[in-house]
């Protein structure tokens, strides 16, 4: 017995130091160029479609139909996704052809896949292949916009998708005064009119103050604020293009949000705004954001006309502590733990109906 | 080796300091009111009657086994330590609780009618002091009491979060604070002068920081005192402390403080209309100058464990210091 043992320990060793002989030597291609064995292609392919089978279990995807949400997974989509899977107007990128394993044109291979599943690849990527995990954690909402979009995607045929993903940038006769870049990027999300593209997916900018604009796009671009849609598009602008974009956006006129609120809660909200809700220790809105007279620090944002759902997504992104942002966010993020849901609904219909210039 | 005459210094010194130790601002064996007194009559009666006993116990412990070290007669024994044991003990506990419980309705008596009522609300780490103004509207201060000399005080004393105790050493005794319930106590000084009084139930990290001030003086300047406090705040006349008023507003301050005359109405922190005027800051802990103001504006943390007030450290030091220039203005 005790022989047995010893031949079967010296076969694995030197089984292990045959292996690392032909990894030393470096017989052993990795060239994309030559793909994969048939087997190994259907083996690599069958445990990862089992591993977000199983991974995903227990994810509950919230709704999806809202058409904001997908309108917001769509720029990113076309950013970020369509060079390697491809679009209705560019089924089959050339430079990705070459890659092992090539990424699926998702219109066609969607199917496979619950929302659940989605998710979980966008969230975290594939290992062995190009897929990326989604660039920062906490914001789960921009991984669940970039499923509904996709869930959206097989029925647009290539002029839908443009509309989708390019905004009034493709349909508008713009100004030569207009930077480059918001045509081509800021544009597509926040309007070139920075009023942010209906139905309230994304924040207006227009008016908004040079200063938190600045610092806002600062803090994207190092990770201070979490966005796995911004921080990379923050993270390539030059010190400089972070400036003219802040004072375009700043020196656009602001006009109130269009979307009615219910008139009740805008009065509470008026309320809450004006005088906090002190049992909770939250103080007065106005006291930092506005309305009101007073000459106020440029690094607070103004909130007056911003869409509702904008301001809700925020309030919420403080309350679950991933609300990054400038060097003042942490004044934040106590105040809005202590208003309750509903509250922090009624404070951003609220602010949303302001038409007090900005 | 110190000589006999240098030992003996020593000692007196020790002495001395032990006894002014016993002085000061915040101490039950100085009284300077009422309760304090009686109070400290009721300690220094038990300190002594305990001194008394047990210099008798050692007394009887020396005898029997140095003195008279023989054998004893048991029967006499018995009744001795029956005696000695029991009924003295039960005399002398005795007197002590029947005096001890007739100073009771004494201490708790409330004030009299028209006394000066001052509502004082323990908060996560400061008071929040309420004075009925000359014009019939509620003063708001925080961390300073003035209460009138040889009157009576009617304080009505709440939390707005957990339990505190209010307790001015050298005036009185101490009583607690609940949230959602108010009780009274009356305190009648009988010494003009400064004291310090602190909260006595452990609330927090930063419990042992919740201290205030407290000023007796003759009723007629309290009455000033307060007329003074009941004003809204005087606009800075240094042109850094105005450039401080417009920051005080610009950086949203106002949404938890309120300097009363200007915009700034927050009630989550204290009211600082006059705050330069305090003997003191962060709840009668540091010095009341421009230098802690400027401290407490950029590190509350480093000041007070667990502070509510977040750190506005990332202000650019200038506007730090028109803040504080403001702040130590507001006289």
């Amino acid at each position: 017995m005790r022989r047995h043992w010893k031949k079967l320990l010296a076969a694995a060793l030197a089984l292990g130091a045959l292996g690392m002989i032909v990894a030393v030597s470096g017989v052993i291609p990795v060239r994309a160029s030559g793909g994969h064995w048939a087997v190994t292609e259907w083996l690599l392919h069958f445990a990862m479609r089992r591993s977000v089978a199983t991974h995903s279990m227990g994810t509950t995807a919230p709704r999806l139909d809202d058409p904001a949400m997908a309108l917001k997974g769509a720029v990113h989509y076309d950013l970020a996704c369509s060079p390697c899977h491809g679009s209705p107007a560019q089924r089959s990128p050339r430079l990705a052809r070459g890659m092992v394993p090539p990424p699926p044109y998702l219109a066609l291979t969607l199917g496979q896949w619950d929302q659940a599943e989605l998710f979980d690849i966008v969230r975290h990527g594939v290992k062995f292949t190009g897929m990326p995990a989604w660039p920062t954690a906490g914001r789960d909402d921009e991984v669940w916009a970039v499923v509904a979009f996709l869930r959206a995607l097989p029925r647009r045929d290539a002029a839908a998708y443009e509309r989708m993903v390019r905004g009034d940038t493709a349909v508008t006769v713009v100004s030569a005064e207009v930077p480059s870049l918001v045509v081509d990027n800021c544009g597509r999300c926040h309007g070139v009119d920075g009023r942010g593209r209906a139905p309230g997916a994304f924040p207006a900018l227009a008016g908004q103050r040079v200063e938190y604009l600045l610092a806002s796009l600062e803090a994207y671009a190092r990770g201070a604020r979490h966005s796995g849609m911004m921080g990379p598009v923050a993270a390539e602008l030059t010190p400089e293009e972070r400036v003219t974009l802040s004072r375009y956006y700043s020196g656009l006129p602001a006009l109130p949000a269009t979307e009615g609120g219910d008139a009740a809660a805008i009065a509470r909200g008026a309320e809450i705004a004006r005088r906090g809700v002190p049992g909770a220790r939250v103080p007065a809105c106005a006291s930092c954001h506005g309305p009101g007279g007073v000459e106020r620090n440029p690094r607070h944002p103004r909130l007056a006309g911003q869409h509702a759902a904008e301001l809700a997504l925020q309030l919420e992104l403080f309350r679950q502590g991933v609300r990054g942002g400038t060097s003042y966010v942490h004044l934040m993020a106590p105040v809005a733990r202590g208003l309750t849901r509903s509250q922090a609904r009624d404070v951003a219909a609220y602010y949303a109906s302001l038409a007090e210039p900005r | 080796m110190c000589s006999p005459a240098a030992r003996s210094r020593t000692l007196l010194a020790a002495l001395a300091l032990g006894a002014a130790a016993c002085r000061g601002p915040q101490s039950a064996l100085d009284p300077a009111g009422r309760g304090a007194d009686r109070i400290a009559t009721l300690f220094t009666i038990m300190a002594v009657g305990a001194a008394v006993v047990w210099l008798a116990m050692v007394a009887l412990t020396v005898f029997a086994v140095r003195v008279h070290a023989a054998p004893r007669v048991e029967r006499r024994t018995a009744l001795f330590i029956l005696g000695g044991g029991a009924l003295v003990p039960t005399v002398v506990l005795t007197a002590l609780l029947v005096y001890g419980l007739a100073l009771l309705p004494e201490l708790v008596a409330p004030a009299p009618a028209g006394s000066l009522r001052v509502a004082v609300t323990g908060e996560q780490w400061w008071w929040r002091v309420r004075y009925p103004g000359p014009d019939g509207r509620t003063v708001e201060l925080a961390n300073e009491v003035h209460l009138p000399l040889g009157q009576a005080a009617d304080l009505r004393l709440d939390s707005a979060d957990v339990i505190h105790s209010f307790w001015i050493p050298s005036l009185g005794g101490k009583l607690d604070m609940f949230p959602g319930r108010t009780s009274r106590l009356a305190l009648w000084p009988t010494r003009a002068g400064r004291y310090r009084g602190v909260c006595a139930e452990y609330c927090g990290a930063s419990h042992a920081l919740m201290a205030f001030a407290v000023v007796v003086e003759p009723r007629a300047a309290l009455d000033r005192w307060l007329a003074h406090q009941s004003e809204p705040a005087r606009p800075p006349t240094t042109p850094l402390g105005a450039r401080g008023a417009a920051l005080f507003l610009a950086d949203g301050c106002g949404a938890c403080h309120a300097v009363r005359g200007t915009p700034a109405a927050g009630t989550l922190g204290p009211d600082l209309t006059h705050v330069g005027s305090r003997h003191g800051l962060g709840a009668a802990t540091l010095p009341n100058d421009a230098g802690t103001f400027a401290r407490w504006i950029t590190h509350p943390e480093s000041l007070k464990p667990g502070v509510h007030m977040p750190a506005f450290g990332m202000l650019p030091p200038a506007d730090v210091r028109a803040l504080a220039a403001y702040l130590e203005e507001l006289q």
